[in-house]
Protein backbone atom coordinates (compact mmCIF):
# COMPACT_ATOMS: atom_id res chain seq x y z
CA UNK A 1 0.00 0.00 0.00
CA UNK A 2 2.37 2.55 0.83
CA UNK A 3 4.38 1.41 -2.36
CA UNK A 4 1.12 2.19 -4.65
CA UNK A 5 1.40 5.90 -2.83
CA UNK A 6 4.68 6.05 -3.02
CA UNK A 7 4.64 5.74 -6.85
CA UNK A 8 1.73 7.85 -7.50
CA UNK A 9 2.53 10.82 -5.37
CA UNK A 10 5.77 11.04 -7.31
CA UNK A 11 3.68 10.38 -10.51
CA UNK A 12 1.34 13.29 -9.49
CA UNK A 13 4.74 15.29 -8.45
CA UNK A 14 6.62 14.49 -11.78
CA UNK A 15 3.37 15.31 -13.87
CA UNK A 16 3.39 19.00 -11.84
CA UNK A 17 6.32 19.69 -12.46
CA UNK A 18 6.87 18.92 -15.96
CA UNK A 19 3.11 20.93 -16.44
CA UNK A 20 5.03 23.95 -15.01
CA UNK A 21 8.35 23.27 -17.23
CA UNK A 22 6.27 23.21 -19.70
CA UNK A 23 4.67 26.30 -18.85
CA UNK A 24 7.75 28.20 -18.31
CA UNK A 25 9.08 26.81 -21.59
CA UNK A 26 5.94 28.34 -23.67
CA UNK A 27 5.99 31.88 -21.50
CA UNK A 28 9.85 32.02 -22.41
CA UNK A 29 9.22 31.33 -26.18
CA UNK A 30 6.55 34.03 -26.04
CA UNK A 31 8.78 36.59 -24.74
CA UNK A 32 11.17 35.94 -27.41
CA UNK A 33 9.16 36.16 -29.71
CA UNK A 34 7.73 39.58 -28.61
CA UNK A 35 11.25 40.84 -27.53
CA UNK A 36 11.89 39.99 -31.19
CA UNK A 37 8.91 42.06 -32.76
CA UNK A 38 10.12 44.69 -30.61
CA UNK A 39 14.14 44.44 -32.29
CA UNK A 40 12.18 44.48 -35.63
CA UNK A 41 9.88 47.37 -35.21
CA UNK A 42 13.43 49.28 -34.16
CA UNK A 43 15.35 48.30 -36.66
CA UNK A 44 12.40 49.26 -39.11
CA UNK A 45 12.94 52.73 -37.24
CA UNK A 46 16.62 53.14 -37.34
CA UNK A 47 16.10 52.49 -41.34
CA UNK A 48 13.10 55.08 -41.74
CA UNK A 49 15.08 57.41 -40.23
CA UNK A 50 18.53 56.91 -42.10
CA UNK A 51 16.40 57.45 -45.11
CA UNK A 52 15.22 60.58 -43.84
CA UNK A 53 18.50 61.60 -43.88
CA UNK A 54 20.10 60.45 -46.40
CA UNK A 55 17.28 62.30 -48.95
CA UNK A 56 17.87 65.02 -46.52
CA UNK A 57 21.41 65.04 -47.26
CA UNK A 58 21.13 64.82 -51.02
CA UNK A 59 18.60 67.11 -51.09
CA UNK A 60 20.90 69.74 -49.32
CA UNK A 61 24.15 68.55 -50.84
CA UNK A 62 25.76 67.73 -48.22
CA UNK A 63 26.88 64.39 -49.30
CA UNK A 64 28.50 62.72 -52.25
CA UNK A 65 26.52 61.79 -54.50
CA UNK A 66 28.19 57.84 -54.12
CA UNK A 67 27.73 58.20 -50.22
CA UNK A 68 24.15 59.48 -50.14
CA UNK A 69 23.41 56.53 -52.65
CA UNK A 70 25.43 54.06 -50.55
CA UNK A 71 23.15 55.14 -47.55
CA UNK A 72 19.88 55.38 -48.95
CA UNK A 73 20.34 52.05 -51.01
CA UNK A 74 21.44 50.35 -47.27
CA UNK A 75 18.38 51.72 -45.47
CA UNK A 76 16.06 50.19 -48.63
CA UNK A 77 17.65 47.05 -47.98
CA UNK A 78 17.98 46.70 -44.84
CA UNK A 79 13.74 47.98 -44.12
CA UNK A 80 13.13 44.58 -47.02
CA UNK A 81 15.76 41.97 -45.97
CA UNK A 82 14.56 38.86 -45.17
CA UNK A 83 15.58 36.72 -41.81
CA UNK A 84 18.50 34.76 -43.50
CA UNK A 85 19.88 38.19 -44.74
CA UNK A 86 18.95 40.77 -41.94
CA UNK A 87 21.93 41.10 -40.03
CA UNK A 88 23.72 41.78 -42.66
CA UNK A 89 21.74 43.90 -44.03
CA UNK A 90 21.50 45.59 -40.72
CA UNK A 91 25.54 45.72 -40.25
CA UNK A 92 25.61 47.97 -43.51
CA UNK A 93 23.37 50.01 -42.19
CA UNK A 94 25.57 50.50 -39.18
CA UNK A 95 28.57 50.79 -41.49
CA UNK A 96 27.04 53.56 -43.67
CA UNK A 97 25.66 55.53 -40.93
CA UNK A 98 29.30 55.46 -39.37
CA UNK A 99 30.44 56.58 -42.40
CA UNK A 100 27.65 59.36 -43.51
CA UNK A 101 26.78 60.86 -40.50
CA UNK A 102 29.84 62.11 -39.18
CA UNK A 103 30.46 64.36 -42.52
CA UNK A 104 26.91 65.99 -42.32
CA UNK A 105 27.67 68.43 -39.63
CA UNK A 106 24.38 70.63 -37.58
CA UNK A 107 23.45 72.96 -39.96
CA UNK A 108 19.89 73.94 -38.93
CA UNK A 109 17.22 72.66 -36.86
CA UNK A 110 15.73 70.57 -39.76
CA UNK A 111 19.01 68.40 -39.75
CA UNK A 112 19.28 68.42 -36.01
CA UNK A 113 16.06 67.18 -35.43
CA UNK A 114 16.21 64.52 -38.35
CA UNK A 115 19.52 63.54 -36.53
CA UNK A 116 17.82 63.45 -32.77
CA UNK A 117 15.19 60.71 -34.30
CA UNK A 118 18.47 59.04 -35.92
CA UNK A 119 20.40 59.45 -32.70
CA UNK A 120 16.80 57.90 -30.58
CA UNK A 121 16.04 55.35 -33.34
CA UNK A 122 19.30 54.17 -33.05
CA UNK A 123 19.67 53.89 -29.52
CA UNK A 124 16.39 51.72 -29.40
CA UNK A 125 18.25 49.33 -31.40
CA UNK A 126 20.74 48.73 -28.76
CA UNK A 127 18.13 48.57 -26.05
CA UNK A 128 16.08 45.77 -27.93
CA UNK A 129 18.40 43.99 -29.82
CA UNK A 130 20.01 43.26 -25.84
CA UNK A 131 16.92 42.43 -24.79
CA UNK A 132 15.85 40.23 -27.36
CA UNK A 133 19.03 38.47 -26.91
CA UNK A 134 19.08 38.07 -23.22
CA UNK A 135 15.14 36.22 -23.67
CA UNK A 136 17.24 34.29 -26.53
CA UNK A 137 19.78 32.95 -23.48
CA UNK A 138 17.13 32.25 -21.28
CA UNK A 139 15.11 30.41 -23.43
CA UNK A 140 18.35 28.45 -24.72
CA UNK A 141 18.92 27.31 -21.45
CA UNK A 142 15.94 25.95 -20.63
CA UNK A 143 15.62 24.52 -23.88
CA UNK A 144 18.82 22.59 -23.13
CA UNK A 145 18.00 20.27 -19.69
CA UNK A 146 17.54 16.94 -20.40
CA UNK A 147 13.96 16.78 -19.88
CA UNK A 148 12.96 19.45 -22.05
CA UNK A 149 14.76 17.66 -25.00
CA UNK A 150 14.15 13.93 -24.21
CA UNK A 151 10.54 14.67 -23.84
CA UNK A 152 10.00 17.68 -26.81
CA UNK A 153 8.67 19.96 -24.10
CA UNK A 154 9.30 22.73 -27.07
CA UNK A 155 6.83 21.45 -28.80
CA UNK A 156 7.35 22.65 -32.44
CA UNK A 157 8.55 26.20 -31.33
CA UNK A 158 12.49 25.96 -33.39
CA UNK A 159 15.09 27.32 -31.53
CA UNK A 160 15.67 31.08 -31.43
CA UNK A 161 19.17 32.26 -32.31
CA UNK A 162 21.08 35.21 -31.40
CA UNK A 163 21.09 38.98 -33.08
CA UNK A 164 24.32 39.89 -33.46
CA UNK A 165 25.07 43.07 -34.96
CA UNK A 166 27.10 46.18 -34.76
CA UNK A 167 25.15 48.61 -32.98
CA UNK A 168 27.25 50.53 -31.33
CA UNK A 169 26.12 54.45 -32.59
CA UNK A 170 28.34 57.20 -34.28
CA UNK A 171 30.06 59.29 -31.60
CA UNK A 172 28.49 62.18 -33.59
CA UNK A 173 25.35 60.99 -32.62
CA UNK A 174 26.03 60.08 -28.96
CA UNK A 175 26.76 63.26 -28.56
CA UNK A 176 23.49 64.46 -29.44
CA UNK A 177 22.02 62.60 -26.05
CA UNK A 178 25.39 61.03 -24.04
CA UNK A 179 23.23 60.46 -21.07
CA UNK A 180 21.48 57.23 -23.74
CA UNK A 181 21.99 53.93 -22.22
CA UNK A 182 24.86 51.58 -23.58
CA UNK B 1 2.44 56.19 -19.20
CA UNK B 2 1.41 54.69 -15.72
CA UNK B 3 4.61 53.10 -14.44
CA UNK B 4 4.76 50.80 -11.38
CA UNK B 5 7.94 51.32 -9.12
CA UNK B 6 8.63 48.64 -6.44
CA UNK B 7 11.18 49.90 -3.84
CA UNK B 8 12.73 46.58 -1.95
CA UNK B 9 14.04 48.75 1.53
CA UNK B 10 12.17 51.03 4.05
CA UNK B 11 10.73 54.35 2.55
CA UNK B 12 11.56 56.11 5.90
CA UNK B 13 14.80 54.42 6.50
CA UNK B 14 17.74 56.88 3.65
CA UNK B 15 19.51 54.33 1.24
CA UNK B 16 20.90 54.74 -1.71
CA UNK B 17 18.32 52.12 -3.56
CA UNK B 18 15.24 54.12 -2.23
CA UNK B 19 16.83 57.36 -3.19
CA UNK B 20 17.31 55.85 -6.52
CA UNK B 21 13.29 55.07 -6.56
CA UNK B 22 12.56 58.17 -5.25
CA UNK B 23 14.51 60.17 -7.81
CA UNK B 24 12.88 58.38 -10.84
CA UNK B 25 9.81 58.73 -9.53
CA UNK B 26 9.64 62.41 -9.37
CA UNK B 27 11.51 62.99 -12.46
CA UNK B 28 9.07 60.69 -14.41
CA UNK B 29 6.13 62.73 -12.72
CA UNK B 30 7.92 66.10 -14.15
CA UNK B 31 7.85 64.55 -17.36
CA UNK B 32 3.83 63.90 -17.22
CA UNK B 33 3.95 60.29 -16.19
CA UNK B 34 1.63 58.53 -13.80
CA UNK B 35 3.12 56.78 -11.22
CA UNK B 36 2.94 54.50 -7.85
CA UNK B 37 5.61 53.35 -5.49
CA UNK B 38 5.02 50.08 -3.29
CA UNK B 39 7.16 50.42 -1.10
CA UNK B 40 8.04 48.85 3.00
CA UNK B 41 7.14 51.53 5.51
CA UNK B 42 8.52 50.94 9.15
CA UNK B 43 6.77 54.16 10.86
CA UNK B 44 3.02 54.66 10.37
CA UNK B 45 3.55 58.07 11.82
CA UNK B 46 6.01 59.18 9.04
CA UNK B 47 4.14 61.41 6.33
CA UNK B 48 4.34 59.53 2.52
CA UNK B 49 4.49 61.23 -0.67
CA UNK B 50 0.93 60.91 -2.48
CA UNK B 51 2.19 58.65 -4.91
CA UNK B 52 3.88 55.80 -1.96
CA UNK B 53 1.56 52.89 -1.39
CA UNK B 54 2.93 50.77 1.70
CA UNK B 55 3.14 47.36 1.81
CA UNK B 56 3.77 46.97 5.46
CA UNK B 57 6.88 46.76 7.86
CA UNK B 58 10.06 45.03 7.45
CA UNK B 59 11.91 42.40 9.12
CA UNK B 60 15.90 42.87 10.32
CA UNK B 61 17.83 40.29 8.80
CA UNK B 62 21.07 39.41 9.53
CA UNK B 63 23.38 39.36 6.85
CA UNK B 64 27.48 39.38 6.71
CA UNK B 65 27.82 41.78 9.62
CA UNK B 66 24.86 44.22 8.84
CA UNK B 67 21.25 44.30 9.20
CA UNK B 68 19.36 44.74 5.97
CA UNK B 69 15.68 45.33 6.63
CA UNK B 70 13.68 42.88 4.80
CA UNK B 71 9.99 43.12 3.93
CA UNK B 72 8.07 39.71 2.92
CA UNK B 73 5.10 37.21 4.07
CA UNK B 74 1.31 36.54 3.47
CA UNK B 75 0.44 40.39 4.57
CA UNK B 76 3.15 42.07 1.90
CA UNK B 77 2.51 39.66 -0.71
CA UNK B 78 -1.64 40.07 -0.45
CA UNK B 79 -0.68 44.11 -0.64
CA UNK B 80 1.80 43.76 -3.66
CA UNK B 81 -0.77 41.55 -5.41
CA UNK B 82 -3.71 44.41 -4.69
CA UNK B 83 -1.02 47.39 -5.43
CA UNK B 84 -0.83 45.62 -8.69
CA UNK B 85 -4.41 44.68 -9.43
CA UNK B 86 -5.36 48.70 -8.67
CA UNK B 87 -2.61 49.78 -10.65
CA UNK B 88 -2.89 48.56 -13.91
CA UNK B 89 0.33 49.80 -14.65
CA UNK B 90 1.70 49.78 -18.68
CA UNK B 91 5.38 49.03 -16.99
CA UNK B 92 5.88 47.25 -13.87
CA UNK B 93 9.69 48.44 -12.70
CA UNK B 94 11.51 45.84 -9.72
CA UNK B 95 14.46 47.56 -7.96
CA UNK B 96 16.79 44.98 -6.60
CA UNK B 97 14.47 42.00 -7.39
CA UNK B 98 17.74 39.61 -6.53
CA UNK B 99 17.34 40.09 -3.07
CA UNK B 100 14.78 38.32 -0.90
CA UNK B 101 12.33 40.96 -0.52
CA UNK B 102 8.73 43.31 -1.95
CA UNK B 103 10.52 43.37 -5.33
CA UNK B 104 10.81 39.75 -5.93
CA UNK B 105 7.18 38.96 -4.41
CA UNK B 106 5.89 41.30 -6.51
CA UNK B 107 7.92 39.97 -9.45
CA UNK B 108 6.20 36.03 -8.49
CA UNK B 109 2.97 37.38 -8.87
CA UNK B 110 3.03 39.51 -11.93
CA UNK B 111 3.29 39.56 -15.71
CA UNK B 112 3.30 41.91 -18.77
CA UNK B 113 5.43 44.59 -19.36
CA UNK B 114 8.45 44.15 -16.73
CA UNK B 115 11.56 45.87 -15.99
CA UNK B 116 14.23 45.56 -13.35
CA UNK B 117 17.40 47.88 -12.00
CA UNK B 118 20.04 45.85 -10.44
CA UNK B 119 21.44 48.05 -7.82
CA UNK B 120 24.29 45.37 -6.39
CA UNK B 121 27.94 45.18 -7.59
CA UNK B 122 29.26 42.46 -5.54
CA UNK B 123 31.14 40.48 -8.01
CA UNK B 124 31.73 37.48 -5.51
CA UNK B 125 28.45 37.34 -3.94
CA UNK B 126 28.20 33.96 -2.72
CA UNK B 127 24.33 33.98 -1.71
CA UNK B 128 23.44 35.74 -5.34
CA UNK B 129 25.77 32.73 -6.92
CA UNK B 130 23.73 29.86 -4.79
CA UNK B 131 19.80 31.88 -4.89
CA UNK B 132 20.43 32.21 -8.69
CA UNK B 133 18.89 28.62 -10.23
CA UNK B 134 16.24 28.92 -7.19
CA UNK B 135 15.89 32.58 -8.42
CA UNK B 136 16.11 31.66 -12.32
CA UNK B 137 12.28 31.14 -13.13
CA UNK B 138 10.95 34.10 -11.57
CA UNK B 139 13.88 36.68 -13.02
CA UNK B 140 12.87 35.09 -16.43
CA UNK B 141 9.91 37.02 -16.71
CA UNK B 142 12.13 40.47 -16.43
CA UNK B 143 12.15 41.87 -20.13
CA UNK B 144 14.75 44.95 -19.58
CA UNK B 145 17.78 45.08 -17.44
CA UNK B 146 19.19 47.83 -16.23
CA UNK B 147 22.10 48.06 -14.47
CA UNK B 148 23.40 51.28 -12.55
CA UNK B 149 26.95 50.98 -12.88
CA UNK B 150 29.30 48.99 -14.93
CA UNK B 151 30.50 47.17 -12.18
CA UNK B 152 26.13 46.05 -11.60
CA UNK B 153 26.12 45.12 -14.62
CA UNK B 154 29.42 42.89 -14.54
CA UNK B 155 27.53 41.15 -11.47
CA UNK B 156 24.66 40.44 -13.75
CA UNK B 157 26.47 38.65 -16.34
CA UNK B 158 28.52 36.63 -13.63
CA UNK B 159 25.77 35.18 -11.47
CA UNK B 160 22.51 35.64 -13.53
CA UNK B 161 23.78 34.57 -17.10
CA UNK B 162 22.22 37.46 -18.43
CA UNK B 163 23.29 41.45 -19.65
CA UNK B 164 21.87 44.30 -18.86
CA UNK B 165 21.67 47.98 -20.56
CA UNK B 166 23.67 50.49 -18.59
CA UNK B 167 21.59 53.60 -16.94
CA UNK B 168 23.72 55.46 -14.22
CA UNK B 169 22.09 57.37 -11.03
CA UNK B 170 21.42 60.64 -11.77
CA UNK B 171 21.30 64.17 -9.99
CA UNK B 172 19.41 66.83 -9.33
CA UNK B 173 21.38 69.23 -11.08
CA UNK B 174 19.26 72.33 -10.56
CA UNK B 175 19.44 71.92 -6.90
CA UNK B 176 23.03 72.50 -6.40
CA UNK B 177 23.15 75.30 -8.85
CA UNK B 178 23.54 78.91 -7.27
CA UNK B 179 23.93 77.85 -3.35
CA UNK B 180 24.87 80.63 -0.82
CA UNK B 181 28.51 79.40 0.89
CA UNK B 182 29.04 79.28 4.10
CA UNK B 183 29.76 82.20 6.09
CA UNK B 184 33.49 83.08 6.04
CA UNK B 185 33.91 80.42 2.85
CA UNK B 186 35.79 80.16 0.56
CA UNK B 187 37.94 82.47 1.58
CA UNK B 188 40.94 84.13 -0.31
CA UNK B 189 43.86 82.05 1.13
CA UNK B 190 42.19 79.01 -1.13
CA UNK B 191 39.57 76.24 0.43
CA UNK B 192 39.36 72.36 -0.74
CA UNK B 193 36.32 69.65 -0.15
CA UNK B 194 36.18 66.75 0.89
CA UNK B 195 32.78 64.63 1.30
CA UNK B 196 32.15 60.98 2.54
CA UNK B 197 32.95 58.76 5.10
CA UNK B 198 36.15 59.76 6.78
CA UNK B 199 37.11 57.18 8.51
CA UNK B 200 36.55 54.72 5.54
CA UNK B 201 39.97 54.32 4.08
CA UNK B 202 38.74 53.45 0.81
CA UNK B 203 37.25 57.07 0.73
CA UNK B 204 40.70 58.12 1.25
CA UNK B 205 40.74 61.12 2.72
CA UNK B 206 44.61 59.74 4.25
CA UNK B 207 45.82 60.67 0.62
CA UNK B 208 44.13 64.32 0.85
CA UNK B 209 45.78 65.14 4.55
CA UNK B 210 49.15 64.18 3.48
CA UNK B 211 48.86 66.12 0.45
CA UNK B 212 47.20 69.33 2.48
CA UNK B 213 50.12 69.02 4.93
CA UNK B 214 52.90 69.65 1.94
CA UNK B 215 50.48 72.43 0.42
CA UNK B 216 49.61 73.99 3.92
CA UNK B 217 53.03 74.79 4.90
CA UNK B 218 53.58 77.35 2.18
CA UNK B 219 50.01 78.33 2.08
CA UNK B 220 49.25 80.20 5.27
CA UNK B 221 45.65 80.63 4.19
CA UNK B 222 44.82 77.43 2.32
CA UNK B 223 41.91 75.72 4.26
CA UNK B 224 39.92 72.12 4.53
CA UNK B 225 36.25 71.80 4.73
CA UNK B 226 35.54 67.96 5.74
CA UNK B 227 32.29 66.49 5.73
CA UNK B 228 30.90 63.28 6.79
CA UNK B 229 30.40 61.22 9.21
CA UNK B 230 33.29 59.25 11.73
CA UNK B 231 35.97 60.00 14.38
CA UNK B 232 37.19 63.38 13.97
CA UNK B 233 39.83 62.83 16.64
CA UNK B 234 41.50 60.56 13.99
CA UNK B 235 41.94 63.20 11.52
CA UNK B 236 43.18 65.88 13.60
CA UNK B 237 45.67 63.71 14.86
CA UNK B 238 47.20 62.81 11.75
CA UNK B 239 47.68 66.34 10.95
CA UNK B 240 50.55 67.74 12.24
CA UNK B 241 49.56 70.38 15.53
CA UNK B 242 49.96 73.46 13.96
CA UNK B 243 47.45 72.26 10.66
CA UNK B 244 44.83 71.32 13.21
CA UNK B 245 42.82 74.43 12.86
CA UNK B 246 42.43 74.82 9.37
CA UNK B 247 40.66 71.54 8.99
CA UNK B 248 37.45 72.24 9.58
CA UNK B 249 35.05 69.02 10.35
CA UNK B 250 31.56 69.20 9.60
CA UNK B 251 30.54 65.68 10.46
CA UNK B 252 27.67 64.13 8.90
CA UNK B 253 25.92 67.06 6.43
CA UNK B 254 21.94 66.81 5.27
CA UNK B 255 20.96 66.73 1.81
CA UNK B 256 19.61 69.92 1.98
CA UNK B 257 23.09 71.80 3.38
CA UNK B 258 25.25 69.74 0.60
CA UNK B 259 24.78 72.53 -2.25
CA UNK B 260 25.72 74.63 0.34
CA UNK B 261 29.21 73.08 0.86
CA UNK B 262 30.28 72.19 -2.09
CA UNK B 263 29.51 76.14 -2.95
CA UNK B 264 32.09 77.07 -0.14
CA UNK B 265 35.34 75.34 -1.38
CA UNK B 266 37.32 76.54 -4.32
CA UNK B 267 38.51 72.79 -5.45
CA UNK B 268 35.89 69.60 -4.68
CA UNK B 269 38.86 66.54 -3.92
CA UNK B 270 37.66 62.97 -4.54
CA UNK B 271 40.76 61.32 -3.54
CA UNK B 272 39.16 57.72 -3.15
CA UNK B 273 41.38 54.56 -3.35
CA UNK B 274 38.56 52.04 -4.53
CA UNK B 275 35.73 50.60 -4.28
CA UNK B 276 33.33 53.39 -5.56
CA UNK B 277 31.24 52.14 -8.49
CA UNK B 278 29.80 55.51 -9.13
CA UNK B 279 30.65 59.09 -8.60
CA UNK B 280 27.79 61.05 -7.90
CA UNK B 281 29.27 63.15 -5.42
CA UNK B 282 31.70 64.59 -8.51
CA UNK B 283 28.47 64.66 -10.16
CA UNK B 284 27.57 66.95 -7.59
CA UNK B 285 29.93 69.12 -7.31
CA UNK B 286 30.26 69.39 -11.19
CA UNK B 287 26.41 70.84 -10.66
CA UNK B 288 27.12 73.24 -7.91
CA UNK B 289 30.07 74.44 -10.56
CA UNK B 290 32.84 73.54 -7.98
CA UNK B 291 36.02 72.38 -10.04
CA UNK B 292 36.85 68.40 -9.33
CA UNK B 293 40.06 66.86 -8.58
CA UNK B 294 40.14 62.87 -8.22
CA UNK B 295 41.81 59.63 -8.80
CA UNK B 296 42.00 57.71 -11.99
CA UNK B 297 39.54 55.00 -10.89
CA UNK B 298 37.92 53.88 -14.06
CA UNK B 299 34.00 55.02 -12.82
CA UNK B 300 35.32 58.59 -12.23
CA UNK B 301 37.48 58.79 -15.24
CA UNK B 302 34.21 57.80 -16.87
CA UNK B 303 32.10 60.53 -15.46
CA UNK B 304 34.84 63.29 -16.11
CA UNK B 305 34.95 62.51 -19.35
CA UNK B 306 38.67 61.63 -19.54
CA UNK B 307 39.49 63.87 -17.51
CA UNK B 308 38.39 67.01 -19.37
CA UNK B 309 35.60 67.56 -17.42
CA UNK B 310 37.67 67.44 -13.73
CA UNK B 311 41.30 67.05 -13.02
CA UNK B 312 42.24 63.35 -12.70
CA UNK B 313 45.57 62.11 -10.62
CA UNK B 314 47.07 58.66 -9.90
CA UNK B 315 45.33 56.52 -7.43
CA UNK B 316 46.62 56.89 -4.17
CA UNK B 317 49.63 59.56 -4.64
CA UNK B 318 49.57 62.41 -2.03
CA UNK B 319 52.30 63.78 -4.02
CA UNK B 320 50.69 63.99 -7.34
CA UNK B 321 47.79 65.30 -6.09
CA UNK B 322 49.70 68.39 -4.56
CA UNK B 323 51.02 69.25 -7.45
CA UNK B 324 47.45 69.02 -9.63
CA UNK B 325 45.81 71.22 -6.77
CA UNK B 326 48.42 73.69 -6.45
CA UNK B 327 48.73 74.01 -10.30
CA UNK B 328 44.87 74.83 -9.80
CA UNK B 329 44.76 76.88 -6.69
CA UNK B 330 47.31 79.55 -8.23
CA UNK B 331 45.12 79.21 -11.44
CA UNK B 332 41.89 80.58 -11.06
CA UNK B 333 41.38 80.90 -15.19
CA UNK B 334 41.67 77.23 -15.11
CA UNK B 335 39.37 76.67 -12.29
CA UNK B 336 36.99 78.54 -13.74
CA UNK B 337 36.88 76.41 -17.24
CA UNK B 338 36.90 73.28 -15.61
CA UNK B 339 33.99 74.06 -13.63
CA UNK B 340 32.29 75.37 -17.00
CA UNK B 341 32.92 71.96 -18.87
CA UNK B 342 31.73 69.97 -15.30
CA UNK B 343 28.98 71.70 -15.27
CA UNK B 344 28.15 71.02 -19.14
CA UNK B 345 28.69 67.73 -18.32
CA UNK B 346 26.78 67.28 -15.67
CA UNK B 347 23.50 67.94 -17.71
CA UNK B 348 23.36 64.64 -19.31
CA UNK B 349 23.38 62.78 -15.86
CA UNK B 350 20.64 65.32 -14.81
CA UNK B 351 17.66 62.74 -13.73
CA UNK B 352 15.73 64.30 -16.06
CA UNK B 353 18.37 62.93 -18.55
CA UNK B 354 18.14 59.45 -16.80
CA UNK B 355 14.38 59.22 -16.69
CA UNK B 356 14.08 59.40 -20.52
CA UNK B 357 16.61 56.78 -21.01
CA UNK B 358 14.47 54.64 -18.50
CA UNK B 359 11.80 55.60 -20.71
CA UNK B 360 13.25 54.31 -23.94
CA UNK B 361 13.51 51.14 -22.24
CA UNK B 362 10.15 51.15 -20.71
CA UNK B 363 9.07 51.75 -24.52
CA UNK B 364 11.08 48.98 -25.97
CA UNK B 365 9.80 46.40 -23.65
CA UNK B 366 6.34 47.82 -24.45
CA UNK B 367 6.78 47.32 -28.19
CA UNK B 368 7.11 43.38 -27.31
CA UNK B 369 3.13 43.56 -26.01
CA UNK B 370 1.10 44.33 -28.51
CA UNK B 371 -1.73 43.21 -27.61
CA UNK B 372 -1.57 43.53 -24.19
CA UNK B 373 -0.24 47.04 -23.33
CA UNK B 374 -1.42 46.73 -19.50
CA UNK B 375 0.07 45.07 -16.99
CA UNK B 376 -2.07 42.92 -14.84
CA UNK B 377 -1.72 40.45 -11.68
CA UNK B 378 -1.99 37.06 -12.24
CA UNK B 379 -4.97 35.31 -10.74
CA UNK B 380 -3.28 33.74 -7.10
CA UNK B 381 -4.30 30.80 -6.25
CA UNK B 382 -4.18 31.65 -1.78
CA UNK B 383 -6.42 34.25 -2.43
CA UNK B 384 -9.58 32.65 -3.88
CA UNK B 385 -12.41 33.93 -1.87
CA UNK B 386 -10.92 37.41 -3.16
CA UNK B 387 -14.43 39.23 -5.11
CA UNK B 388 -14.24 38.95 -8.88
CA UNK B 389 -13.03 41.95 -10.36
CA UNK B 390 -14.06 43.02 -13.32
CA UNK B 391 -10.44 44.05 -14.74
CA UNK B 392 -8.64 41.17 -14.33
CA UNK B 393 -9.86 38.33 -16.62
CA UNK B 394 -8.47 35.09 -15.06
CA UNK B 395 -6.14 33.50 -17.77
CA UNK B 396 -4.19 31.31 -18.80
CA UNK B 397 -0.63 30.07 -17.37
CA UNK B 398 1.03 32.11 -20.56
CA UNK B 399 -0.53 35.12 -19.21
CA UNK B 400 -0.66 38.18 -21.52
CA UNK B 401 2.29 37.36 -23.72
CA UNK B 402 0.16 34.30 -25.06
CA UNK B 403 -1.34 36.41 -28.00
CA UNK B 404 2.54 37.82 -29.01
CA UNK B 405 3.80 33.66 -28.82
CA UNK B 406 1.33 31.89 -30.66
Amino acid sequence: MLNVVAVVSAVVLLATYLTWLAGRLDRLHARTDGARASLDAQLVRRAASAMAVAEYAVAAGLLSVATARALSSAARVASTAGVAERESAENDLSRSLHTAVPLLGQRDADLRGLLADLAAACSHVVLARRFYNDAVRDTRSVRRRHLVRWLRLSGHAPTPGYFEIDDTPTTALTALDPAQPT
Amino acid sequence: MKVGLVCPYPWDVPGGVMAHVRDLAEALIAAGHEVSVLAPVDDDEEPLPPYVVPAGRTVPVRYNGSVARLVFGPISARRARRWLRDGQFDVLHLHSPETLSLSLITLLQASGPIVATFHSANPRSRVLAAASPALQPALEKIQGRIAVSAAARRTIVEHLHGDAVLIPNGVHVKTFVGAEPMPGWPGTGGALGFLGRIDEPRKGLSVLLDAFSRLAQGRPGLRLLVAGPGDGDEVRAALPANLRDRVVLLGLISEEDKPRFYASVDLYVAPNIGGESFGIVLLEAMAAGTPVVASDLDAFRRVLDDGRAGKLFPIGDPDALAATLAGLLDDPTRREALADRGAARVAAYDWSAVARSVLGVYQTVRMAHPAHPTHRAHPVREEPAEPADPTIAPRSGAGPRAVAGS
